[in-house]
């Protein structure tokens, strides 16, 4: 996209950026700020409900909440969600469900030291 | 230097905060009417305190002088007492914990079920696991501080939660302090002795 509106416009090479200058985060993920052993109580999705209105993804503080790929469905990041529990409170469908942490066997966030 | 037996308490900050300086406070001060030099302190490592968030409180307990008093964190612990049995699966409660350790879960479910949890298993002796919300009764939320305690004198009752069954079921695991010595300086004796006869004990 940038490269036509260079040329046209004759930007040097090394002034070149992407339109809007939005550029994506080189790293999206900080491995020595696993926050997921916080959490006492998880968010467990119901996907028949879930009308992907987008809601968790916004109102989550710890961006643990995105899209598949395909677009069909939630995907919840167990090493980084803290367990406040913001989405079950806003989701307007009801798919968001709190259970208790040790109930599940994955979503072990071990660590050395607290954070 | 004679051998100083050393206590880590993991606690969930904010919520359980006070309770897991109780609970460091009854050990020690159960171990020193059994005629023991002791020291019990908060964390510094830990902080800032957040809600959630793992935090360790410790104890120390020594037939003879603490010669390492100004350490501020203990490095090898002999024993681990955990508050909330879902630290087990976030942090490495038993590091540095030398062989023969002993590890006091606050849980309701069975010791197999705690023990799947823990990677690091083989240093443990003995693994104590008691319900102490079903002891004491209540949401656990009872406790909730926001006074913090550098310097400040106890304003509630040391020992009248969950601290109070802990440390009774503490008590099964090592001889330094007894569960009689620990019933006398806690506000909740029911709970000590409670905690004391139902935990249960799994050697490993």
């Amino acid at each position: 996209m940038s490269k036509p509106y260079c040329e046209k416009f004759r930007i040097p090479k090394h002034l070149e950026v992407p339109m809007g200058a939005v550029i994506p985060a080189p790293v999206k993920e900080q491995p020595a700020m696993k926050t997921g052993n916080w959490r006492t109580l998880r968010p467990v999705i119901d996907h028949e409900k879930c009308t992907l209105c987008l809601n968790c993804f916004v109102f989550c503080p710890d961006a643990c909440w995105h899209l598949d790929e395909k677009g069909e469905r939630m995907v919840w990041n167990p090493i980084y969600c803290k367990g406040c529990l913001i989405c079950v409170e806003e989701c307007p469908a009801d798919a968001l469900a709190a259970e208790d942490e040790m109930n599940f066997k994955g979503g072990v966030a071990r660590l050395d030291k607290p954070y | 230097m004679a051998e100083v037996y050393e206590v880590t308490i993991w606690a969930r900050g904010v919520t359980q905060d006070m309770e897991g300086r109780h609970l460091s406070l009854l050990l020690a001060n159960g171990a020193d009417k059994g005629g023991k030099f002791v020291q019990a302190w908060d964390n510094y490592a830990d902080l800032p305190d957040r809600v959630g968030v793992p935090l360790r409180k410790y104890t120390r307990i020594s037939d003879e002088e603490i010669e390492m008093r100004y350490v501020y964190e203990n490095h090898k612990p002999n024993m681990s007492i955990v508050m909330d049995d879902s630290i087990v699966k976030g942090m490495d409660i038993l590091r540095g914990m030398p062989k023969g350790g002993v590890l006091v879960v606050n849980t309701k479910r069975d010791p197999e079920e705690i023990l799947k949890l823990i990677p690091n298993k083989d240093v443990l002796s003995k693994l104590i696991c008691v319900d102490a919300l079903g002891i004491v009764g209540g949401t656990g939320m009872e406790s909730l501080d926001f006074m913090g305690s550098e310097g400040g004198v106890e304003a509630l009752a040391v020992g009248a939660g969950i601290s109070a069954a802990l440390a009774g079921a503490a008590a099964k695991g090592t001889d330094r302090f007894t569960a009689e010595n620990v019933a006398a300086v806690a506000a909740n004796k029911a709970a000590v002795k409670e905690g004391n006869k139902t935990a249960v004990v799994k050697s490993l």
